[in-house]
């Protein structure tokens, strides 16, 4: 089904009017199609970058390379952000993965399990002394990343209704979280230290080496803040 | 085994319809999704379809069990389907008569079968072990088909009457995918009802096809977008009479 014309002479197929090749091309245009559709719609950004043309190529090469290895289409093309950055055609985008990281993101953020978040009233109840103790962790839905390139703004720019603007490659890097925030998926741009902190409690980190962590970061950051603001933003669990 | 507790008409839901659905509670008698759409941990998605269960009763229409595959059953998938039908405890819960799984590859497509005694052993253990594992009665719906193997040794209805007969599962008679099937091979959709066994049959599906150009030979194709074709409307009554009221 992936692969080349001459794997369907091998299939013991009946022949008439319409010869064998034929008719198991109705299946394969079928699968590649659809798996191609699935990734457009997965990563509607991307595709506005290098034209639906182009994309249609790559995910087509991604899909015979890297076919589903299950039958749930909302997981699939994980790893095709790691695939752009080494498809040789659109290498020099150097940005393109991270964008496509980003679009990847939003969609686990989506279908991530549902969890409450840590309300301002219950931290406080939780830790009346020990708050350096605390075992933070971040929602399910939360993806934190990096990138040397303004994918944020790039992400913004390409968004239905977004008026055309210029991004300038050399803006400077980007610290973005995703998640969902009660149905909705959310960008969200991070500060050195807010990146710092979450990351330090994304990995199981007791609240007190995350503060120190954020402080690395941002020697004169308001850390009381910067744990407000996580609150506020749904994006904690006890 | 639970046994069906729906009648009348149902449509199929696809998730850009569920807010409207949601708002306006329109006056169908059952929704249909499809499993694999439904399998995530949480999200909108999933609360939506559990606030909509309350209101209608649902049908799990799964398309990735690959009951057809010669290399055993996904069994981590079919674990994902008893969590899911354990969550929103639908009326129906179907599957394709296909194969889409190969050396760990899902080709998200309904892939043809050899309808040979051998294969009837292989689907037969598989809806035995997906009915076992649910706790109830599987429908099997027949596929669109392209394409017949030249090592066939049945037709397709009879593959279906026979599997009916030996696991005790039932049959989702589609029947535009009959009357494209018995287009693009060569067949009779009279003979292929009648040869289905009417107690089996506890759903009957109804879509439309596309006809398109292969190699300058017409071929119908299942595209779930067009609208229901004549032809298939007089079939679909041929069904009921011969059916009775089952669940569309």
């Amino acid at each position: 089904m992936l692969g080349d014309d001459a794997c369907v002479a091998a299939l013991d197929v009946a022949g008439d009017a319409l010869a064998p090749a034929a008719r198991v091309a109705v299946y394969r245009h079928h699968v590649l199609t659809s798996l191609t559709a699935a990734l457009e719609a997965m990563f509607p950004v991307v595709v506005r970058l290098v034209d639906v043309r182009f994309f249609r190529y790559a995910a087509d090469r991604y899909v015979r390379a890297h076919p589903p290895g299950r039958p749930c289409l909302f997981e699939y093309g994980a790893s095709f952000p790691e695939f752009l950055a080494a498809f040789p055609p659109c290498r020099h985008l150097v940005y393109l993965a991270d964008v496509a990281r980003l679009e990847w993101a939003m969609n686990v953020a989506l279908h991530a399990a549902d969890a409450a978040p840590l309300t301002a009233e219950a931290l406080r109840a939780l830790a009346p002394g020990a708050v350096g103790d605390l075992a933070l962790d971040l929602h399910p839905s939360v993806t934190l990343l990096r990138s040397p390139w303004p994918v944020d703004r790039i992400w913004r720019a390409n968004q239905p209704g977004a008026e055309d603007a210029v991004v300038a490659l050399d803006a400077g890097g980007a610290c973005v979280q995703v998640w969902r925030r009660d149905d909705d998926v959310v960008v969200r741009m991070l500060t050195p230290a807010a990146l710092a902190l979450r990351t330090a409690l994304a990995g199981g980190r007791r609240l007190a080496v995350a503060a120190a962590a954020a402080l690395t970061a941002e020697p004169d950051v308001d850390l009381p803040a910067l744990l407000r603001e996580a609150v506020d933003e749904g994006c904690l669990t006890a | 085994m639970q046994t069906t507790a729906v009648a009348g008409s149902g449509i199929g839901l696809r998730a850009p319809h569920v807010d409207e659905i949601v708002a306006t509670r329109p006056a169908v008698d059952w929704l249909e999704v499809h499993a694999e759409n439904y399998m995530m941990a949480g999200g909108p998605a999933l609360r939506a379809l559990e606030r909509l269960r309350h209101d209608y009763p649902l049908s799990i229409h799964g398309v990735g069990l690959s009951l057809g595959s010669a290399d055993g059953l996904d069994v981590a998938h079919l674990e994902r389907l008893a969590r899911l039908v354990d969550r929103l405890e639908p009326a129906l819960v179907s599957e394709h008569l296909s194969w889409s799984i190969v050396d760990g590859a899902y080709l998200n497509h309904l892939l043809p079968l050899p309808y040979t005694d051998e294969t009837l052993a292989i689907v037969s253990a598989h809806v035995a072990r997906v009915q076992d594992r649910l706790g109830r009665r599987l429908l099997v719906e027949n596929p669109s088909g392209y394409l017949r193997f030249a090592g066939a040794e049945m037709p397709e209805a009879e593959f279906l009457a026979t599997l009916a007969r030996r696991t005790g599962c039932g049959l989702l008679c589609d029947v535009n995918n009959i009357h494209v099937t018995c287009a693009n091979l060569g067949g009779d959709p009279d003979a292929y009802l009648a040869a289905l066994p009417p107690a089996a049959v506890g759903e009957i599906h109804l879509a439309g096809h596309a006809v398109n150009d292969a190699d300058g030979h017409e071929i119908l194709i299942d595209d779930h977008g067009s609208p229901v074709a004549p032809a298939v409307w007089s079939l679909y009554e041929r069904a009921l009479e011969r059916f009775g009221p089952a669940p569309a």
